[in-house]
């Protein structure tokens, strides 16, 4: 068999036609990291498990320590739509998922997965905006809720905290320590670094 | 049938007064068996939450979400519930109990060896005359039988023995206890400590005053400031039966434990007019057995004692044991909370803070101290802290890829909170009483609860919310945001009352000593005693009073009269 015919089985079993991107990363010819080891999506179908590493990845990429991809936030998103959510919420993040993908390219005529990073990150801007301030406003109002939140909102939010409760974003981004063994109220930040996980 | 055991003193209930009494009666000489209707857990290889880290949970700290709607409708409000902690909260769907339902009250339990010790807020503030002389002063409630000056030195007594820290400030409504030394306040605490006190006389803010150790106490290590002690502390930094006054017991040889042991109703023999002993159900195999003392404490809390006391009736009590003056299950109170504000406290950028502290501040109550206010009985408290913002800041300002990342490292603005702990007035209609229509899965009826706030506790709120506001701007506080969280009666787990001390048999269930006015070898320690509130958190006032009835206890029974 040879890895074309891979490819053409793998699109056919997808029911649809891959991105190049995408193809690679379900074959594992990317280096782009797709869950750990054995790890395969129990919710997200394959495409929308890349479309999620790839959107939290832009949220928070690597620099000099990992990023939200190498983390496993996609793997934490689909944990929350497998067993956290009820029906409906995972019925509603994946129609928001889906409206994603269709405004991007209603927008830009390309799948997301086939923008340029610049591009794509011109798509996420406007929808970060949005979700910011629909929190500052709960958050004013008292509220620790968005009402009815919009896809990006809840995908920002699901990237921050499966990030930074990640091994990865708590002891390599972040620091934490297990047993601090003392306590000391005022420290210069300069000494102390980082912020505490 | 075997024949029955006899024992000198039967304590139900194995939390924060059950463990004391165990400690003091076995200590004094009695045989005494502990009964707790929850499984066994053992000191430190029981606390499997203890040590993880977010990653090492499963749902990384935000819960098994499904599973709480189903199981822990309740339970799963509470602070310290989580996956950290679920294995120490009942499920709600097995311990159901009944509210009106416009009047929601949230009972939050923990049944297991040690009971809610493992998983308390470890706050320890002593009451005063201030407190003692309320319901004499204002006429709700009745006068206490007792004065700070009657439980002072036991006060002393427990402190010595549990170990708490804090910092002694002199202020006469909040008395100075025997402390270890206190934790760390950091710098913007520090700040406002210094600020409040300058821009209002009489209002101290001083570290919280709690049950953990901060040097070797008694064969306990000090804290290693792991934080979160509600998951169980396998080197007994923190006070719980389990940690400090079990082990002290079981060292005596006199402490026979049984857990699971279901207590369905005290026995009360007519002829000797005494309670003679238990009635047990088996929480597992339901078999019921019964078990005799020539003394009883009830520890099981202060709606579970009153439970099993309304549930004891006999042609001399059809109402509940020891219920002639018809107070008992009236009166429950809980305390009034979550009302307050929270501030940016701008200047102190450059400082952060090393380790995790499990305290916070305490500012000890200042209304209806020299002079009455216009608007409400009683006072309040706040409890609080700042800190600096985390990475979950991020979710609510905009930004994106490196720069968010990079931002996120540093931790975000300072924050001050001020959250009020308010008085409860105690009030007849307040009460609690048994659905026998509804059976709980040991035959048992379960509890009626009817409790609601007063306006006097919506006051306390407003004024809480409004004073805390009025504080974090005097001491430099910007974007103040103030809140009243709607928290129902039950939710401040200081639930008090249903089975009040005072002077008269006619008006209270209890004596200055703790003792059944009706039947003098039954005592009730816990909770259920309180004849008011105060603002204070209650737990070591329990313990103070536990161990001053038991002293009164064996004496009776050394002096024949027991």
């Amino acid at each position: 068999m040879t890895r074309r015919d891979v490819l053409q089985g793998v699109a056919v079993l997808l029911g649809g036609v891959l991105s190049s991107s995408v193809a690679g990363a379900i074959l594992g010819c990317s280096p782009r990291r797709v869950g750990s080891a054995g790890w395969r999506p129990r919710t997200l179908t394959p495409e929308q498990n890349e479309l999620v590493a790839t959107i939290a990845e832009l949220i928070l990429p690597a620099t000099d320590t990992p990023g939200a991809r190498e983390a496993g936030v996609n793997e934490f998103v689909d944990l929350l739509l497998t067993d956290w959510l009820d029906a409906q919420g995972r019925d509603g993040f994946l129609t928001g998922l889906a409206g994603f993908e269709s405004a991007c390219q209603a927008g830009t005529g390309r799948p997301f997965l086939e923008l340029s990073h610049d591009e794509q990150m011109t798509v996420l801007v406007p929808l970060d905006e949005e979700a910011a301030e629909l929190r500052q406003a709960a958050r004013a109002a008292g509220l620790t809720e968005v009402d009815d939140p919009p896809f990006f909102l809840t995908m920002k939010e699901w990237t921050l905290a499966g990030y930074y409760t990640s091994e990865i974003g708590m002891t390599q981004e972040l620091q934490h320590l297990r047993i601090s063994g003392s306590y000391a109220g005022c420290r210069p930040l300069a000494e102390v670094g980082r912020s505490w996980a | 049938m075997s024949s029955p055991v006899t024992y000198d003193a039967i304590v139900v209930g194995s939390g924060i007064t059950g463990g004391w009494a165990a400690k003091e009666l076995t200590e004094n000489g009695l045989e005494t068996l502990l009964l707790e209707r929850g499984r066994p857990v053992e000191h430190g290889k029981d606390y499997v939450g203890e040590h993880k880290t977010d990653w090492e949970l499963p749902y990384r700290g935000w819960g098994d979400r499904q599973l709480y709607e189903k199981d822990y409708q309740v339970q799963s409000h509470c602070y310290a519930f989580g996956e950290d902690t679920r294995h120490f909260f009942v499920k709600d769907t097995e311990h159901p109990y009944q509210h009106d339902s416009d009047k929601p009250f949230r009972w939050i339990r923990g049944y297991h060896l040690g009971g809610r010790s493992l998983m308390w807020a470890r706050q320890c503030y002593r009451w005063s005359d201030l407190d003692f002389e309320a319901n004499a002063r204002d006429g709700f409630g009745v006068d206490w039988p007792i004065r700070y000056a009657d439980l002072a030195p036991w006060y002393h007594y427990v402190e010595s023995f549990i170990g708490v820290s804090g910092q002694a400030e002199g202020i006469p409504q909040l008395p100075d206890g025997r402390f270890l030394p206190p934790m760390e306040m950091n710098c913007v605490e520090h700040a406002v400590r210094e600020r409040i006190g300058a821009a209002f006389s009489g209002r101290v803010m001083t570290i919280g005053r709690t049950a953990v150790l901060t040097q070797p106490h008694r064969g306990r290590a000090a804290c290693h400031y792991c934080g979160p002690c509600h998951r169980g502390c396998s080197s007994g930094s923190y006070f719980s039966s389990l940690s400090s006054t079990l082990p002290a017991a079981v060292a005596t040889g006199k402490l026979t434990v049984r857990t699971h042991s279901i207590v369905q109703s005290v026995l009360y023999d007519e002829e000797k007019d005494r309670a003679v002993g238990v009635r047990v159900i088996d929480a597992v195999s339901k078999e019921a057995v019964e078990l005799y003392a020539r003394v009883i404490f009830l520890c099981a809390s202060t709606l579970g004692s009153t439970q099993i006391l309304l549930n004891s009736t006999s042609p001399r009590f059809p109402d509940g044991l020891a219920n002639s003056s018809g107070a008992l299950g009236h009166y429950l109170m809980d305390h009034t909370f979550q009302a307050g504000a929270t501030a940016e406290m701008p200047g102190f950028e450059d400082q952060y803070y090393h380790g995790y502290r499990p305290n916070g501040t305490y500012l000890a109550r200042f209304r209806n101290v020299d002079e009455p206010h216009p608007d409400f009985l009683r006072g309040y408290a706040f409890q609080g802290g700042a800190w600096r913002e985390g990475w979950w800041r991020g979710a609510r300002e905009p930004g994106l890829g490196a720069e968010l990342k990079q931002a996120l490292r540093e931790p975000g603005p300072w924050m001050m909170n001020l959250g009020g702990f308010g008085e409860c007035l105690p009030r007849y209609e307040n009460y609690v009483e048994l659905d026998h229509e509804n059976p709980d899965a040991w035959g048992i009826p379960q509890l009626e609860v009817h409790c609601t706030w007063s306006d006097n506790e919506d006051r306390i709120r407003q004024d809480a919310r409004e004073t805390a506001a009025e504080m974090l701007e005097a001491a430099g506080g910007r974007d103040i945001l103030t809140y009243d969280r709607g928290a129902p009666p039950g939710f401040c787990i200081h639930e008090m009352g249903t089975a009040r001390m005072g002077r008269d048999p006619e008006t209270s269930v209890l004596n200055g000593w703790n003792q059944a006015h009706d039947v003098p070898n039954l005592f009730v320690t816990d909770g259920a005693a309180m004849a008011s509130t105060a603002c204070q958190n209650p737990s070591v006032t329990y313990m103070a009073l536990t161990a001053r009835a038991c002293g009164h206890a064996v004496a009776e029974m050394k002096r024949g009269n027991l």
